[in-house]
């Protein structure tokens, strides 16, 4: 496993954390393009639902996505579906981190403001919200958050799609190369979307209100982007599967910020096991490989046998990519810079990053391929 | 058994089938089968199946309502003078029983639906909760000694598979082992009770063995020393089951299983272990002795299970213990022969518990934390956790006029003449668990959020819906208890009584504000008081003890035999060896020979073998 | 037809045509050649099951043809409630042996052949009517059984093969002692089971030549002390040869026992049937607690088996019928456990390489795991440890309903024992199953949460046979009247044969 020292070193120099390698490119494009796939699902469902199941006490179709056709209620009773509960799992490992722009403006005056005419609006016409609102005060405020970020996250995988999706067009067209063209991609849609404002708006009984309107300021890269990294990619949420709840063995730290539970820390090897909610994510994964990558798994390890830990392995080294991408993106100064000054904050930026990604699981980074 | 039966009567046996059915259609998901969909067929069949279960319990009540009890019982396996049957018991108890057996693990299996929405493997929890749900439903019902016992193992083993769900989590590990042994222990003291009662009264059926047990003692074939020891194995199941000191130790490992079997396990699993021993208690009548251990440990369990409850900092231990403590005030009633009253008790309990774990579930699910220290100021953002909360709680205690007050309150009216100072044990408890919940409240939704508890929103509908059904079903509990036990009916005490229960209740609910409320892993700085928060934590260093002594002694048991087998019994053999050693070397040679050798051997061993005896056999005849 | 005749004789003959079959075919097609000629054997079995007649106590089809007279050897053959049960599962279990037989390179031809010779000796011992017959094929099965093990054994297999030579031998000698023993004493050189009477001896006589039976066959069982051999050569014999042995082979001698020592010397037993009692739970207490200590899985369900097999002996001295009874569903559900739980531990040795508790850990892992095989591994023990639903608990059950009348003291401990059977059988699963798939030490607990294992996966194929035995031990334990239809009328009539005790 490479040293702290060795990843700072590589994040400074512009070399990728992942090593170059035919089956490393294999495995990074092949993963992301169904990950995009999946994302693309996933991003439709989560503003469906945040926009039109809003307050709904019974979603009971929300993952059909407005379709009630006898087939596709059929299809979701055998569970012949994606699991949008692993969608719904990061919206709240996102939401309960709680950090970054979107959570802070979560808290502000304009929201409360905001939060109070919606509703206003919808006591008027809901009994049961109208009963319930003035005993438990907070309870709707919350609601309207949750789903504040449940829109901001589909917004923001909206993007992840269509990148992802690119990723593996261009390198069909030969664009992309190698893991340095992968990481550049990446890092250059990433750049390219960082300005873009995140905004929710929602009708309530036929009139429009803003949940986060555009002059609140919000953007992609800043206010969902790196929360989404600090609480998916890096602190996450401890898997009853691995870790025991019990408040006396104390396994779980008081503190948020030092969880180490997140896609660049876990474990591949229990995937599918009991009590591992990325699971699904494996499994919706599978149902949607690339089938140059889907050979290429059948000719090791177990074959089919095994594939879902896998595409776990191959999508944690992704993830690696696009951290690294997301790191390149928001180095403070040109990583060519050659003032002192500037080169002391890249090389603290990096440092930073290099000292919390030395225990994640790097141990995957080096090895080519998977046999 | 006869054909004039309705046919849902005659279909009795059907009921704690459809939990067994559920495993088997789970199976296919549950197994790996299906690989490319999802597993969620397997819960809606299972909810499916729980729902006929639940159905099909309700009609055959109207019929029992209309027509009387009835007993239903069907051959198994008979051979010699042994009858093994399998038999129900169609009783109002019974079918009340069933019904808040289905009902419950209907409710449980729709809220597990949420609380396990983004667990893969879905199915095997489906599958093992219709295994407990069969097990449970045949063992309420079981008009027999033996099916009990048998459904009882049954419910032992899925417990550990339960427990054992996330099998690759470093503590369920041990806690499903040790959960399992400890429940085994008491499995095992019963069997000899079933055993012994199977070989000295013949039949199994309870009602036959309660005509033998009279006749026994009166004619004194069954000797005092017999009565009891046999009590004593017969109650050892039950104590297991409903988790009583000192077998209390199981439910605490249980809590790391997940929180849907949890509900269960601490509403109807306790319950079926007190039904069996309101079943078996006519035969340990003849025994005082047992009598007296039944008020013993009903009473350490009650007082001291409400004692370390207050010393956890973990959400669900803190009400697990406050189960032993409950189950022990059930155990107190029936040893004083007050059976409708354990059942009333059982009833609000079962209930409201149920809730109250579903309410903790909410919070875990919510927060991922079960630690009280870092669970703070909920209560305004969860409407439907906190409202659950609240009225379980208010059943719990016999404060505001819910379920246990009423229970309570007929307990204490009838055993404060004869025995006071176990009708004081109930306002003891009554009290400590009022400050247990009202400790817990303060801490988990009262307050400024924590850093855990600042996002909180409440939890999704399918967690929300059987929530909030069984909260209203426990405000409706004194409704259900006064439809139960219509004469003389539920406020049968006196006016006293109502006051020292609501007394004892307010007083816990006040000492409860009043606490302090843990910060994060903090213990006392008063030296004493310390020692005895320690020791509560631990509850009594109960493990530690049991490590120091059982544990110690089989595994320092085992090391000896292991050693005398090695070096003696192996010794002895090996020296003996020797003497042979050639041979040995001989016969390690020829196996490197060709075909033939093998075969000559097997021909010459068998010629000598045979001259040999015609040999013996001339030498006889001549 | 004379289908005790077929019934000893398709195996062996099986076990010629294999050895002589010319050139030299490849070791798959003598793996299927020994498949044919055992599902031969079992529908044969099969046939002879529907033809026997569960009312009578007796012996049934019987064939009686004398061979050497002048030495009182007769080929007579007959079956009973007591032998059908162990016919069925000899055939039932050699064919699992067979089939999971598949990677021999060394000597398929001699290992097949062997394989289908102690099928047939053992069915020839448990249909044998006369004593010298019995005695016969009792030997029969030594050899090719040393052979497996020596042969086909794992690296300290000289040493195990040899010390089960040993053994084995001994039993031989104090059995046969025994039987001619018997012959001198009564003056007579007929060795037929039926006319045979030890009673008419002078009960010091009876109670040597019972010592000498019950040694023998304790050898064989085996009980405490003379179980040595046993966990050696378990852990050197591979895993069809221990399915064989703990399933088939150590029913030699509980059949033994029950049908000579029993039989024979009713009033012998009943004088020594306290101390009988006392052996028996000592056994009992001794496998488990030893079983406690193991770390290695095989030897683990070996010591198992010295516990589980001293029921038998505890049943056998009660003699009450419903004891008796229990014997014989002890017996087969015995040889059906512990084949099962044989079987998987090979699937473990198979794919990991090793079988120590310390080193393994995370099996069920779905993925990269043996999921399956751990399922089944579960059913297995808690079969054995006599959960109800499978065949341990009814078989437990009827030992100790049918014993507690007569000795308590000895069923009470007994059952305490199998109280310790859960507790080193889940120390086995939990150990080996639960956790983090890994098969290090956990020393280093960092290195160690990422170790990437990889085993090869189990094909469906490979756990066929322990998902047949799996459903038998279930239905067994669900619908126990399968068995106790056939035996119980023997039982009964053994029981009563010796009344008293009971």
């Amino acid at each position: 496993m490479p040293t702290a020292e060795e990843l700072e070193r590589r994040l400074l120099a512009g070399e990728t954390l992942l090593a170059e390698g035919a089956n490393h490119l294999l495995e990074v494009v092949g993963v992301l393009e169904s990950y995009g796939e999946v994302l693309d699902a996933y991003s439709i469902n989560l503003i469906y639902q945040a926009e039109q199941q809003f307050l709904n006490p019974f979603p009971v179709f929300k993952f059909l996505d407005g379709d009630l056709s006898p087939a596709k209620i059929w299809r979701h009773l055998i569970h012949d579906r994606l699991n949008f509960e692993y969608a719904e799992y990061c919206q709240k490992a996102m939401f309960w981190h709680g950090t970054g722009g979107l959570d802070a403006y979560l808290d502000s005056d304009t929201f409360s403001a905001s939060c109070e005419a919606i509703i206003a609006r919808k006591r008027a016409r809901d009994p049961l919200l109208a009963l319930l609102d003035p005993i438990f005060r907070d309870f709707l405020p919350e609601l309207i958050r949750s789903a504040a970020t449940t829109h901001a996250l589909g917004q923001f995988w909206r993007v992840m799609s269509d990148l992802f999706i690119d990723l593996a067009n261009a390198e069909r067209s030969g664009e992309v190369q190698s893991i340095v063209d992968v990481v550049e991609f990446i890092k250059v849609g990433l750049v390219n979307a960082a300005g873009n404002p995140i905004t929710y708006g929602v009708m309530v009984a036929g009139e429009h209100y803003w949940v986060l309107p555009p002059d609140a300021g919000l953007t992609f890269l800043a206010d969902v982007a790196v929360p989404y990294v600090e609480a998916v990619f890096l602190r996450g949420m401890p898997f009853l599967g691995t870790v025991s709840f019990n408040a006396q063995a104390q396994q779980i730290s008081p503190d948020q910020a030092r969880f180490t539970y997140g896609a660049l820390f876990a474990d591949p090897l229990p995937s599918m096991g009991a009590g591992i909610p990325p699971s699904l994510l494996m499994q919706d994964m599978f149902r949607h490989l690339p089938e140059p990558l889907h050979a290429w798994y059948r000719d090791c390890g177990r074959g089919e046998g095994d594939v879902r830990v896998k595409i776990c392995s191959s999508f944690q080294k992704s993830m690696f990519c696009v951290t690294n991408a997301a790191i390149a993106g928001t180095m403070p100064y040109s990583l060519t810079t050659q003032a002192p000054d500037e080169q002391r904050a890249n090389k603290a930026y990096a440092a930073a990053w290099a000292s919390r990604l030395v225990t994640a699981r790097t141990d995957c980074l080096g090895a080519q391929g998977l046999d | 058994m006869s054909d004039s039966l309705p046919l849902p009567i005659q279909l009795v046996w059907l009921i704690p089938l459809y939990g067994f059915s559920g495993m088997v259609l789970s199976l296919p998901w549950a197994s790996g089968w299906i690989k490319r969909n999802g597993p969620r067929p397997a819960a809606y069949l299972n909810l499916l199946v729980t729902l006929l279960a639940v159905l099909h319990g309700s009609w055959i009540m109207r019929l029992v309502q209309q027509g009387g009890p009835q007993h239903i019982s069907f051959p198994w396996f008979e051979v010699a003078d042994l009858q093994l049957r399998i038999g129900f018991d169609l009783s109002l108890t019974n079918l009340a029983a069933v019904e808040l057996v289905t009902f419950l693990s209907l409710v449980a299996q729709v809220f597990a639906l949420g609380y396990l929405d983004k667990e893969w493997s879905l199915a095997r929890f489906y599958a093992l909760v219709g295994f407990f749900e069969g097990a449970l439903a045949g063992v309420v019902l079981s008009s027999n000694l033996l099916m009990s016992y048998f459904l009882l193992e049954m419910l032992t083993l899925s417990t550990y598979l339960l427990v054992g769900f996330w099998y690759a989590q470093p503590l369920v590990v041990t806690a499903a082992r040790d959960a399992f042994l400890t429940k085994r222990v008491g499995d095992l003291l019963l069997l000899m009770g079933v055993v012994a009662l199977s070989a000295w009264a013949g039949s199994m059926e309870f009602s036959d063995l309660y005509r033998w047990s009279a006749e026994a003692h009166a004619d004194g074939r069954l000797s005092s020393l017999g009565a009891t020891l046999l009590g004593l194995g017969l109650i050892a199941g039950p104590m297991g089951k409903c988790a009583q000191f000192p077998m209390h130790l199981w439910l605490d490992e249980a809590m790391e299983g997940p929180n849907p079997a949890s509900i269960l396990r601490n509403s109807v699993v306790v319950t079926a272990g007190a039904l069996v021993l309101l079943k078996v208690m006519p035969l340990l009548r003849f025994s005082p002795v047992v009598n007296t251990v039944l008020l013993v440990v009903g009473a350490i369990s009650a007082v001291a299970g409400g004692l370390v409850a207050l010393a956890q900092v973990d959400l669900k231990r803190a009400f697990s213990y406050s189960t032993t403590s409950y189950l022990g005030l059930v155990f107190i009633a029936i040893a004083l022969e007050r059976p409708s009253l354990a059942l009333l008790l059982l009833l609000a309990h079962g209930l409201a518990k149920a809730l109250l774990f579903m309410s903790v579930g909410s919070v875990i699910a919510t927060t991922n934390c079960q630690d009280l220290t870092e669970l703070s100021g909920l209560g305004s953002r969860m409407p439907a956790t906190t409202t659950a909360y609240l009225v379980a709680a208010a059943g719990l205690v016999g404060l505001l006029p819910l379920g246990c007050f009423w229970s309570f309150g007929l307990l204490v009216q009838s055993l404060a003449p004869v025995s006071p100072l176990f009708a004081a044990v109930f306002l003891i408890t009554n009290l400590l668990t009022a400050v247990n919940l009202t400790r817990v409240f303060r801490s988990i939704f009262l307050g400024a959020p924590h850093p855990k508890t600042r996002r909180a929103p409440e939890v999704n509908w399918l967690m929300a819906l059987p929530m909030v059904s069984l909260t209203v079903l426990v405000l409706l509990t004194p409704l259900l208890m006064q439809r139960i036990d219509p004469v003389p009916g539920i406020a049968d005490f006196s006016w006293i009584v109502g006051l020292l229960l609501v007394g004892s209740g307010a007083t816990g609910v006040v000492i409860g504000t009043m606490l302090p409320l843990d910060q994060f892993w903090s213990r006392s700085r008063l030296k004493p008081l310390r020692a005895i928060q320690d020791l509560l934590a631990a509850d009594f260093y109960t493990e530690r003890i049991y490590r120091a002594t059982i544990v110690a002694f089989v595994a320092g048991l085992a090391r000896a035999t292991d050693w005398f087998d090695q070096i003696v019994v192996n010794g002895v053999v090996n020296g003996l060896g020797r003497l042979s050693i050639d041979s040995a070397e001989n016969l390690k040679l020829s196996v490197s020979g060709q075909l033939q050798t093998y075969v000559l051997t097997v021909i010459a061993a068998i010629v000598l073998l045979l001259s040999g005896l015609s040999w013996l056999g001339q030498a006889g005849i001549s | 037809m004379p289908l005790l005749t077929l019934l000893v004789m398709v195996p062996i003959v099986g076990s010629f045509v294999l050895l002589l079959w010319p050139g030299s075919p490849p070791p798959l097609r003598m793996r299927n050649v020994t498949i044919v000629v055992l599902v031969f054997q079992l529908i044969l079995s099969l046939v002879m099951a529907g033809l026997f007649d569960p009312a009578m106590p007796g012996m049934q089809l019987q064939e009686l043809h004398n061979w050497v007279p002048n030495i009182g050897l007769n080929y007579s053959l007959g079956v009973d409630g007591l032998s059908l049960p162990l016919v069925l599962i000899n055939a039932a279990l050699t064919l699992v042996s067979a089939v999971i037989t598949r990677d021999i390179d060394k000597r398929p031809r001699i290992y097949f052949a062997m394989l289908l010779l102690i099928s047939g000796a053992v069915n020839g011992a448990f249909l044998a009517q006369n004593l010298l017959l019995f005695f016969l094929f009792y030997e029969l099965e030594l050899i090719p059984l040393w052979l497996l093990i020596s042969v086909w054994g794992g690296s300290e297999r000289a040493y195990a093969a040899t010390k089960f030579l040993i053994f084995t031998a001994v039993s031989g000698v104090l059995i046969l002692g025994a039987f001619l023993g018997l012959a001198l004493l009564t003056g007579s050189v007929d060795f037929s089971l039926t006319p045979l009477d030890g009673e008419r001896l002078a009960m010091g006589s009876q109670l040597v030549l019972l010592v000498a039976l019950l040694i023998g066959f304790g050898i064989k069982i085996p009980l405490v002390p003379f179980h040595t051999w046993l966990p050696d050569a378990h852990t050197q014999a591979s895993t069809p040869v221990s399915v064989l042995l703990a399933g088939v082979l150590l029913k030699l001698g509980t059949y033994g026992l029950l049908r000579f020592g029993l039989g024979l010397f009713p009033d012998a037993w009943a004088l020594i049937a306290p101390w009988l009692a006392i052996w028996a739970a000592i056994s009992v207490v001794y496998g488990s607690l030893a079983a406690i200590a193991q770390r290695d899985m095989k030897r683990m369900v070996a010591y198992s088996s010295v516990g589980h097999m001293g029921y038998i002996l505890l049943a056998a001295a009660a003699a009450t019928p419903v004891s008796m009874l229990g014997a014989v569903f002890q017996m087969v559900s015995h040889g059906l456990i512990s084949a099962l739980l044989f079987l998987l531990v090979g699937t473990v040795y198979r794919k990991t390489g090793t079988r120590d508790l310390d080193v393994l850990r995370g099996l069920l892992n779905p993925e990269r795991g043996l999921p399956l095989t751990g399922s089944l591994m579960i059913v297995g023990v808690m079969a054995s440890a006599g959960m109800p639903g499978m065949a341990g608990f009814i078989s437990e059950f009827l030992v100790f309903r049918g014993s507690i009348v007569a000795f308590p003291v000895a069923t009470l401990i007994s059952m305490v024992a199998s109280g310790l059977t859960a507790v080193y059988f889940l120390l086995l699963v939990n150990r080996a199953f639960f956790g983090r798939l890994a098969i290090t030490p956990p020393s280093d607990p960092v290195a160690d949460a990422r170790l990437d294992i990889r085993l090869a996966a189990v094909a469906p194929r490979e756990t066929f046979p322990a998902l047949a035995l799996s459903v038998a031990v279930v239905v067994l334990g669900l619908v126990p009247v399968v068995l106790g239809h056939f035996s119980e009328a023997t039982t009964t009539a053994l029981a009563s044969g010796l009344g008293g005790v009971g």
